[in-house]
């Protein structure tokens, strides 16, 4: 008979994510987000990835029917972003002409919609380029960004998790949760400005924004490496930082509730040392939710975070949402909003999969 | 009509903003002989839009992409004093037929492209085809309105035929840089847009494409085939985009970019306190107003919007708002230029004469609530900015002072952009506090002639005054600019009399410069007016 896991929280809350970060707070604790029938045989499992797959499309559909909508209902147009003193009434008109914008509304959906379903974003107002080349572009940069700041969520927020729970309500614990709630708590603008004065401007130790120096085209493949690093480190740390504090106070309250079950209390009474009822009995299980995290912060790979990489200048997907939102770049915004959608999607169905390849008591065979 | 109306509305917020500026001394300082070499990074808010000029929309792409491709001749900075005059540049000269109806550019035949093909009047003509071809739709085609054709003569010879004399006839042939026939006329314009210029992209001007990483950096460096010897003295000119202005200061201060363009006014003395940074300021051809809307009373009465210009301190304004970069605005042309009537009567500060004129046309405070009122209505105005621009909501809530002052309610709202230009055209406001951006080219036609129902027109506040509209006429029949001055004269008396405006201040343009950076011309013409005489005797940090 499996054992449930008890979901009493040691009266400590999870902290919702910023909106930075792009994931929610998992839904629940100790067992996988949503589906809870993934908890049966490989069948199962089967059938219910075969749903999940086919809700993708509606889904994804919804997210940018929605966001065009939003997009049109706010007043003006891109023509009315071009920062030109030249730019007559009559070249504002031709501007709209150029880029369709005085079509009706629905001929504009419909047009998007039947390009897309072929594969076509369409092209960027922007950058006039093609949307899938412009956001292909900023992915990598985007993925490099948000996979260090995750790995670096990961490992802080563990350390700051074991240290606090060594303790519960020590002196460690307590500091530690200041430390975690007071990071937490600041914003990501804020917590960037501050890293680059401090950082950046009076030590010099590190670039303030980019992702390059402004001689990296001359560097050897060694020298732009570390060049691209230098440039990493600062947004990588104030995102990472800001997310292992959230991290550390979910993993000490799934620590906690590992700590006070019966299979602990059992193991101990079999005389096993500490460390084994750390690393074996305790961190295992508690680590078992962070494969949800990580499903829920897998979007942000993706789309990254839009005040980090805005803050850095950081050649992201994150960046490019908010110049596309500030210029009513209409197809940019879509393109962005439309493969982010289709990542949140995809990131909770990992989630739930994996959890149910690592969890034996969700394979159903525990 | 004039064939291109671009007084423009420059507003896009506070956001983006390019200042101009007027014919400025030499403002930085030139210290030893220019020597060849170095780099020059400037900071820039947004990305080159495009490497095809006709495709690239906005200020900033514009004035990147004069560096790489030639113009027939360059404006010179002098329009304030007398109209403008123009340098040669891929002309060498020029001259007019006898009824100045046909005007002939001579070609610099030392000029040629960065893969080796000469720069020919195939070229001009092609461009010519490329700013009017309907397929492509470019926003600034009114320029060639009264442009028939262009004839190649022969290679170093093209000519351009007129369908009318008017005084701006160099200034719209001019308009445009020059691309390359030979590598761009086989790609049809409908294709245009699905086209990746950046390797299509052909230098003749001082510098050529090295690099663009996009969001990140566009890389300049010296043209080796520019016609002009020994020029740019810069090996590399870049551009490294910060989308935002705080971070922008930062860098500037740091010594990681050489220049920026439109420091605010309240960072002015930081950049001036500085030691390896100095601040250029010069007028921008830009001036703040607002605008009532005459179609609603009691804005409709001249007598109350009188009132309302007189009750407001424009002096407190440029001190407080602007922190002395900027100057009071008398009327519909700036200050300094040539068209400005110089005997104009400016409105002066006079809240005593407010009252007066608020209580002729009928307005008092009845109840005693220090607010007037007229048929038991209070006399109450919304002032609507947008929220992008502190500069002017701290405009807006020193005129809600003023006109409280004078027993007029107002009450600041702050909407973001695209709401304020929604409700602008609606008609759809009491007051709005804005901002033009002049063209070197003094034409009023577009904010002052009224407009017919449905035509597209800044005339945003309903005015119509039939005797502008016909000095407006005239003007554009003038044909030498001598006889618009008189006309204009009067036009300027005729607004200013009517305030469909209160004219608020005159902007300044405020450049931060490291000090390394010598040579350069900083002025309202572009920032890079002069950049192949820039020099620098140190890298960048």
């Amino acid at each position: 008979m499996p054992v449930r896991t008890s979901t009493s929280t040691s009266g400590t809350s999870t902290p919702s994510r910023s909106e930075s970060h792009g994931r929610g707070a998992p839904s629940t604790r100790g067992a996988p987000a949503g589906e809870g029938s993934l908890r049966a045989g490989p069948t199962v499992v089967r059938r219910v990835l075969v749903r999940r797959l086919a809700t993708l499309l509606p889904l994804a559909w919804l997210v940018v029917t929605l966001t065009f909508v939003v997009v049109h209902a706010a007043p003006g147009s891109y023509a009315d972003t071009i920062d030109n003193p030249r730019l007559t009434p009559q070249g504002r008109a031709l501007l709209m002409q150029r880029y369709g914008l005085d079509q009706p509304l629905l001929t504009q959906y419909l047009r998007w919609l039947g390009a897309v379903v072929t594969g076509d974003l369409g092209t960027s107002f922007l950058f006039q380029e093609p949307v899938s080349e412009v956001i292909g572009r900023a992915l990598p940069p985007t993925a490099l960004l948000a996979g260090t700041a995750l790995f670096l969520d990961l490992v802080l927020g563990l350390v700051l998790a074991l240290a606090a729970v060594r303790r519960p309500y020590g002196i460690v614990d307590r500091l530690t949760t200041v430390l975690a709630l007071g990071l937490y708590g600041l914003p990501t603008f804020w917590l960037a400005g501050i890293a680059i004065l401090v950082f950046a401007v009076w030590l010099g130790w590190l670039p303030p924004s980019h992702m390059h120096g402004i001689d990296a085209d001359r560097l050897g493949a060694a020298a732009r490496l570390a060049d691209l690093v230098r440039h990493l480190l600062l947004p990588a740390l104030t995102l990472g930082v800001v997310g292992a504090a959230a991290t550390a106070r979910y993993l000490r309250a799934t620590l906690l509730d590992v700590q006070s079950s019966r299979w602990l209390l059992a193991a101990r009474a079999r005389g096993l040392s500490e460390r084994r009822l750390l690393w074996v009995h305790t961190l295992r299980p508690a680590l078992l939710p962070v494969i949800t995290l990580l499903g829920l912060s897998l979007p942000l790979l993706v789309s990254g975070s839009v005040v980090v990489e805005t803050v850095f200048s950081w050649p992201g997907t994150g960046r490019l949402l908010w110049w596309a939102a500030q210029a009513r770049d209409v197809p940019l915004i879509l393109g962005i909003t439309l493969v982010g959608a289709v990542a949140v999607i995809v990131g909770n169905l990992a989630a739930d999969l994996l959890y149910a390849a690592a969890d034996p008591r969700a394979r159903g065979d525990a | 009509m004039g064939s291109a109306r671009r007084l423009v509305f420059a507003c896009l917020a506070a956001t983006l903003v390019v200042g101009c500026q007027r014919a400025a001394p030499p403002s930085a300082t030139t210290r030893g002989a220019p020597a060849p070499g170095g780099t020059v990074v400037v900071g820039l808010l947004g990305d080159l839009q495009s490497w095809n000029p006709y495709l690239a929309e906005d200020e900033d792409s514009y004035q990147i992409l004069r560096l790489v491709y030639p113009s027939l001749a360059i404006e010179q900075t002098d329009y304030r004093t007398h109209p403008p005059a123009f340098a040669p540049d891929l002309a060498t000269s020029w001259e007019w037929s006898e009824d100045h109806l046909a005007l002939t550019f001579h070609l610099n035949p030392k000029a040629t492209w960065s893969d080796g093909v000469p720069v020919t009047s195939e070229d001009v003509v092609f461009t010519w085809r490329t700013q009017t071809a309907p397929d492509l739709g470019w926003p600034y085609a009114s320029s060639k309105d009264s442009i028939d054709d262009v004839e190649a003569v022969d290679p170093a010879t093209v000519r351009f035929h007129y369908s009318r004399v008017y005084p701006y006839q160099l200034m719209d042939a001019n308009d445009g840089v020059i691309v390359p026939a030979h590598r761009w006329s086989q790609i049809p314009y409908g294709r245009w847009r699905d086209t990746d210029w950046r390797q299509l992209a052909l230098a003749a001007g001082p510098f050529r494409i090295a690099s663009h990483e996009p969001q990140q950096q566009i890389t300049l460096e010296r043209n080796p085939t520019y016609w002009r010897a020994g020029r740019p003295y810069l090996d590399r000119l870049v551009f490294r985009i910060v989308p935002s202005r705080s971070s922008l200061l930062t860098q500037l201060l740091t010594g990681d970019v050489d220049l920026l363009e439109n420091v605010p006014p309240e960072d002015a003395e930081r950049v001036r306190d500085a030691p390896d940074l100095h601040l250029i300021v010069f007028p921008d051809r830009g001036y703040s107003q607002i605008r009532w809307n005459l179609r609603r009373p009691p804005l409709d009465d001249v007598r109350v919007r009188r009132a309302l210009s007189e009750a407001i301190d424009r002096r407190l304004i440029v001190d407080v708002v602007y922190d002395g970069f900027a100057r009071p605005s008398l009327g519909p042309v700036l200050s300094d230029m040539w068209a400005f009537d110089t005997h104009l009567e400016p409105v002066p500060h006079d809240p005593a004469d407010a009252r007066r004129l608020l209580a002729e046309a009928g307005w008092r405070d009845s109840d005693g609530d220090g607010v007037l009122d007229r048929d038991g209505q209070p006399l109450s105005l919304e002032l609507l900015t947008n929220a992008e621009s502190e500069l002017r909501q701290d405009t807006c809530l020193l005129v809600q002072e003023d006109l409280a002052g004078v027993g007029i309610q107002a009450e600041p709202r702050f909407v973001e952009w695209g709401t304020l230009l929604a409700r602008e055209r609606k008609g759809d406001f009491d007051g709005i506090i804005s901002r033009w951006i002049e063209p070197t080219m003094v034409d009023l036609w577009e904010v002052w002639h009224s407009a017919a129902p449905g035509e597209p027109t800044l005339n945003s506040t309903g005015y119509a005054n039939p005797e502008v509209d016909q000095l407006l006429g005239q003007i554009d029949e003038a044909t030498t600019f001598s006889a618009q001055k008189p006309l204009l004269d009067r036009v300027q008396q005729l607004i200013v009399a009517d305030q469909p405006y209160t004219f608020l201040v005159e902007t300044m343009a405020l450049v931060g410069l490291n000090d390394r950076v010598h040579g350069a011309d900083i002025n309202d013409a572009g920032p890079y007016f002069n950049v192949d005489q820039w020099y620098v005797n140190t890298e960048p940090q």
